[in-house]
């Protein structure tokens, strides 16, 4: 075998890159005996490795992985001095060696000895005398195992670092504290919001503005799916929003403008529930057309009236015809929007809440808690029998409107 | 989700069990390549063994839906109750899929 022919063997099925990875690789050789030294790193030699690095005993050994930092080991077990299980020891006591390939040599090879070189960290064995092919075949292994591991949690990392950098931009899509400061001045009201997204990135999405004439503009929408794909989704209806300054203060129109724009481009099956509702803070009258979002309620008292979002979500149909309804939000009444997420999860102990089960908890809870904590108890309630891992984005934002002498 | 389609000479049934949710794309998209691969005229969705849909859920029937007008048969949906029958009212999809 020449170095030239084990090359092509690999080379043709393998990943090119991977190949390179693997041949550029540092190996430290150690063996008391120089003869063995020898036919180890002559036969690697011939496998086409060049980076090799030789050590006499386990001390020597220890020293010059240290210094060196290889990428495999290959161990004899009797060596003086420090022996080869305690070079295992030593190295998987270190985190930095937690996962370095050693691969151990030796001539008597019984089950009792086999049992005792996996338990002391080695990662593999090959028996003396060297066969060369094998000796081989083990080596490239464990590295091609070591480089894989390495690229697959470096992407990993890349990928962790891209999803963390766009979860804050999205965050950022969301009204601002400010905002929120002055929506609430101008309702005489505290506002609730919760956002978390169910993969990192979420299809959900909810705001606030300020409109002439004492007016209040306030959405929430779920976009189908979640992670990548809805959350770029998401960019582009809050782009999209953007551009509507007149029918805001129309919440048909403005759904409708909405969807004018958005249906040629969402992919089929894709689209986006949502509900939008203008607020007079003069007269108390709320002004509100919905695209099949969860019903969002009004809070009176301990009673609960359920708002008629139903309409067609926006993105599917051409002509979806968005109607304007009309209800009040008085002083001393909250308006409560949420997503989906809190009535469909799945319960641990299997079955969902449903908008019967939201409702009455709402009203239990209305009952017992001061009105500003209401949504963050309900959540915590819901939380309680819910594994935290939900099965889609969760929003959940109520304005509760403080009473008029308060 | 699990489903059963019964063709009975070009009319079909779809029988439905189990959620219809994000994560049973897979399979919905396989039942789309099923019925592709028979002939049927028209096709019913039962949905009376459903308890639950979510928005993706929805989404799929829209795919169908679509699908059922290239290929030319008649897509609609039955039996549908509960939270169900709620989600297709509440998005209008009932009016859509002739439910």
């Amino acid at each position: 075998m020449n170095s030239s022919e084990n090359s092509s063997v690999s080379g043709n099925d393998r990943d090119q890159e991977l190949v390179a990875g693997v041949k550029a690789a540092k190996i430290l050789i150690i063996d008391d005996m120089a003869l063995m030294r020898k036919i180890i790193g002559v036969c690697l030699t011939r496998g086409g490795y060049e980076n090799l690095l030789y050590a006499e005993d386990g001390e020597e050994a220890l020293q010059m992985v240290e210094e060196h930092n290889p990428d495999i080991l290959i161990l004899d077990l009797n060596m003086p001095k420090v022996n080869g299980y305690e070079v295992c020891h030593a190295l998987r006591a270190n985190e930095k060696y937690k996962s370095l390939p050693i691969l151990v040599q030796s001539a008597s090879e019984t089950d009792e000895e086999r049992v005792q070189v996996f338990a002391s960290g080695a990662t593999d064995f090959v028996s003396k005398p060297i066969n060369q092919p094998e000796l081989l075949a083990r080596v490239q292994m464990h590295l091609e195992n070591k480089l894989m591991i390495h690229s697959l949690s470096d992407f990993r990392k890349r990928m962790e670092t891209e999803l963390v950098m766009a979860r804050e931009m999205q965050q950022s899509l969301l009204p601002e504290r400010p905002v929120i400061k002055e929506i609430e001045k101008r309702t005489n009201a505290t506002i609730e919001s919760f956002y978390r997204a169910s993969f990192e990135l979420g299809g959900d999405l909810w705001g606030c503005w300020e409109l002439p004439d004492n007016k209040i503009g306030i959405y929430v929408l779920d976009i189908t799916g979640h992670g990548v794909g809805s959350a770029l989704n998401t960019f582009r209806v809050h782009a999209t929003m953007a551009r509507f300054k007149r029918s805001k203060n129309d919440p048909a129109a403005f759904l409708t403008d909405l969807n004018r724009v958005l249906q040629p481009s969402f992919p089929l099956g894709q689209f986006a529930t949502m509900f939008y509702g203008v607020l007079d803070c003069a007269t108390h009258e709320l002004t509100y057309a919905g695209a099949g979002a969860p019903r969002p309620m009004v809070i009176s008292g301990d009673d609960v009236r359920l708002l008629d979002s139903s309409g067609y979500p926006v993105g599917i149909a051409r002509k979806p015809e968005y109607v304007n309804l009309k209800d009040k939000l008085l002083p001393g009444e909250s308006l409560f929007c949420y997503s989906d997420v809190l009535v469909e999860a799945p319960q641990e102990e299997g079955g969902f809440l449903g908008e019967e089960g939201l409702v009455s908890w709402v009203k239990e809870l209305s009952k017992e808690v001061e009105r500003p904590k209401l949504v963050s108890r309900l959540l915590k309630r819901f939380f309680s029998v819910q594994s935290d891992l939900l099965p889609d984005d969760l929003t959940a934002v109520a304005i509760h409107r403080k009473d008029v002498d308060e | 989700m699990d489903y059963k389609i019964n063709n009975n000479g070009g009319s079909a049934t779809v029988v439905f069990s189990g959620d219809i949710t994000f994560s049973e794309n897979v399979s919905f998209r396989q039942l789309l390549k099923d019925i592709a691969e028979q002939q049927v005229e028209s096709c019913v969705f039962d949905l009376s063994s459903v308890d639950m849909v979510d928005s993706a859920g929805l989404g799929m029937f829209l795919i169908a839906r679509e699908q059922a007008e290239t290929a030319g048969w008649k897509l609609s949906v039955s039996g549908a109750q509960g939270h169900v029958a709620s989600m297709l009212k509440l998005t209008k999809l009932s009016d859509l899929l002739d439910g």
